[in-house]
């Protein structure tokens, strides 16, 4: 059963169509990329499914309950949590601190004390690898780290699915491939993820099924290999010269 | 951990009990001038919760001290009532009242926010004015204290005192309990808080709420100090602005920080109108310039961070210039 479930989704903003009728799913436990060029309504996309928007039409489903017009709290507890694209970490806190208000509020957050909160924000700070960094301020850590931040915020949440905007944007190759192993941990530990990223190198390697967007539209939705290789996703975002590229 | 905050617990008690047994060893001038420090220190502190932690600086928390005030007022003069009722009243009158503007003003941020609370306190010195249950511009008199001068005194100082402590120890209880997490998490940034599944709105009306009830409290004292209440002095602008100065000097956003500031305020401007009867003012707003330009984090972090290097001051600038 689709964990996630949107249907005819359309976001328009003063008659822009950022989102036009789009379909999709999520199944539970798997990983979907969501690629696109820039300014084709990915991050609008995530907003609308983490309810920062409401749609302007159509509705978003999780587990079966209709989640459009909800707040993004009320999301956030329902059990999906999100990155933002750009970081947005609690300067003033120390690492654990910002992972523990992750823990205290989300889906896991209700029957949790501020001090189990706080301990739950230690495991998964181990977890993504940031136990050494745990009781620095935010704002001291490097890209990479902010990034993996993100990543314990919404996970500490003890989400059933999270939504990833652009967590690799900006590492290098080995922080790339250190990103990926640790989503595929995330996975194994039984979560469902929306992956956006530009990051082909990833997105070939993490991701069990694809769905691209286009000014809005839909228009590939499926197995790596086959969406890859579609003639419209190639025309419109990966350019002619990918496959000489990578092959 | 344990260890230093059962010493910081015992290190606060003894400071308590030696502010407890000061009035008994000083004149009545003296009381009288570290009740009105007790008083700022409440009203700064309050100001903390919304101001310091939550991030929204209010320039309309004298409404709650006014409110405070004269629900005691009309409540002892024209229904009869006990002081101990009219407190609890005051305080919980003022909570109300900050729930209910709350929820309109709480959606705007920044200096939309600061300007609608300026504009709800002047509103109500305005109602109060033309309101006849507050006998308007002529003011309102309360019954006095039944005790003797010295009495009355002590009562007043310790009735701060117990307030002030309450105070700080409710704040101390958010800051360690899930509240006190999600409002700095809306200080730092409030959609990424609403994101983790913080109800912001929830949160940013209580911090309001308590901030109101504990200057409603030092309003409802105030009044009865004061026996006579008028629109003007009560409502005045005057003591926001103090309010927020105490709270920036000794350290916003710190638990200790607005009590520090409202000490360290109110001995400066002593001091100085002692020596300087017609340019203490001068003087007065020189020191707190000073003060904002080296130590932008309030006196508590020179306190706390024992640095008194001139790199520290350096720092400090280099790091909050405009």
């Amino acid at each position: 059963m689709a964990i996630l479930e949107g249907k005819n989704v359309t976001k328009r903003f003063a008659g822009l169509v950022a989102v036009g009728d789009v379909d999709f799913y999520l199944k539970q436990g798997e990983i979907l990329g969501l690629i696109g060029p820039n300014g084709a309504g990915k991050t609008t996309l995530v907003n609308v499914i983490a309810g920062v928007y409401a749609p302007s039409d159509g509705d978003v489903y999780f587990k079966g309950k209709q989640i459009s017009g909800k707040k993004p709290y009320q999301i956030g507890r329902m059990g999906i949590s999100r990155t933002f694209q750009v970081v947005r970490p609690f300067p003033g806190m120390t690492v654990k601190e910002n992972a523990a208000v992750g823990a205290m509020y989300g889906a896991g957050g209700k029957n949790k004390s501020a001090k189990e909160a706080i301990r739950r924000a230690e495991e998964i700070l181990e977890f993504v690898g940031l136990a050494d960094q745990m009781n620095k301020g935010a704002d001291q850590l490097n890209v990479a780290s902010r990034k993996r931040l993100e990543m314990a915020k919404a996970m500490a949440m003890d989400p059933e699915l999270v939504l990833f905007d652009e967590v690799m944007a900006g590492l290098n190759f080995s922080e790339i491939d250190q990103a990926v192993e640790l989503i595929k941990k995330i996975r194994e530990s039984g979560m469902t993820i929306l992956i956006i990223e530009h990051v082909m190198r990833a997105i070939k390697n993490v991701c069990d099924r694809i769905f691209v967007l286009h000014h809005g539209e839909k228009i590939a939705d499926g197995a790596v290999e086959e969406v890859l290789n579609d003639e419209n996703v190639i025309k419109a975002y990966l350019g002619k010269r990918y496959k000489e590229l990578t092959h | 951990m344990e260890k230093k905050t059962l010493r910081n617990f015992l290190i606060c008690g003894l400071i308590l009990l030696i502010v407890s047994l000061f009035p008994l060893v000083s004149n009545n001038f003296i009381i009288r001038f570290g009740t009105d420090i007790l008083m700022f220190a409440i009203i700064a502190s309050a100001w903390n919760i919304i101001g310091g932690y939550t991030g929204y600086a209010s320039f309309g928390n004298v409404v709650f001290f006014g409110i405070g005030a004269y629900i005691t007022a009309v409540l002892m003069e024209k229904a009869g009532m006990h002081f101990g009722i009219a407190y609890l009243a005051a305080g919980g009158g003022a909570a109300l009242f900050a729930v209910l503007i709350g929820l309109p003003v709480l959606r705007l941020r920044g200096h939309y926010f600061a300007i609608a609370t300026l504009g709800v306190a002047e509103a109500m010195k305005a109602l109060v004015q033309n309101l006849e249950i507050t006998e308007g511009n002529s003011g309102i008199y309360l019954p006095m204290l039944d005790l003797s001068i010295q009495g009355q005194y002590y009562f007043f100082f310790y009735m701060m005192l117990g307030t002030l402590v309450m105070t700080l120890l409710v704040t101390y209880l958010i800051l360690n309990a899930k509240l006190g997490y999600s409002l700095i998490a809306i200080r730092e940034d409030e959609d990424a808080a609403n994101s983790v599944g913080i109800n912001t709105t929830l949160s940013k009306t209580i911090a309001f709420a308590l901030s109101g009830l504990f200057t409603g409290l030092a309003g409802s004292i105030y009044a009865y100090q004061q026996a006579f209440l008028k629109p003007g002095p009560a409502f005045t602008v005057h003591t926001t602005v103090k309010m927020i100065v105490m709270a920036v000097f000794g350290g916003m956003g710190k638990l200790f920080g607005p009590l520090i500031g409202a000490f360290g305020i109110e001995i400066i401007s002593e001091t100085l109108s002692n020596y300087f009867l017609v340019a203490h003012t001068l003087f007065f707003g020189t020191v707190v310039i000073l003060a904002i330009v080296f130590t932008p984090k309030g006196l508590i972090d020179l306190i706390t961070q024992r640095k008194f290097g001139i790199s520290y001051f350096v720092e400090n600038i280099r790091e909050h210039r405009i």
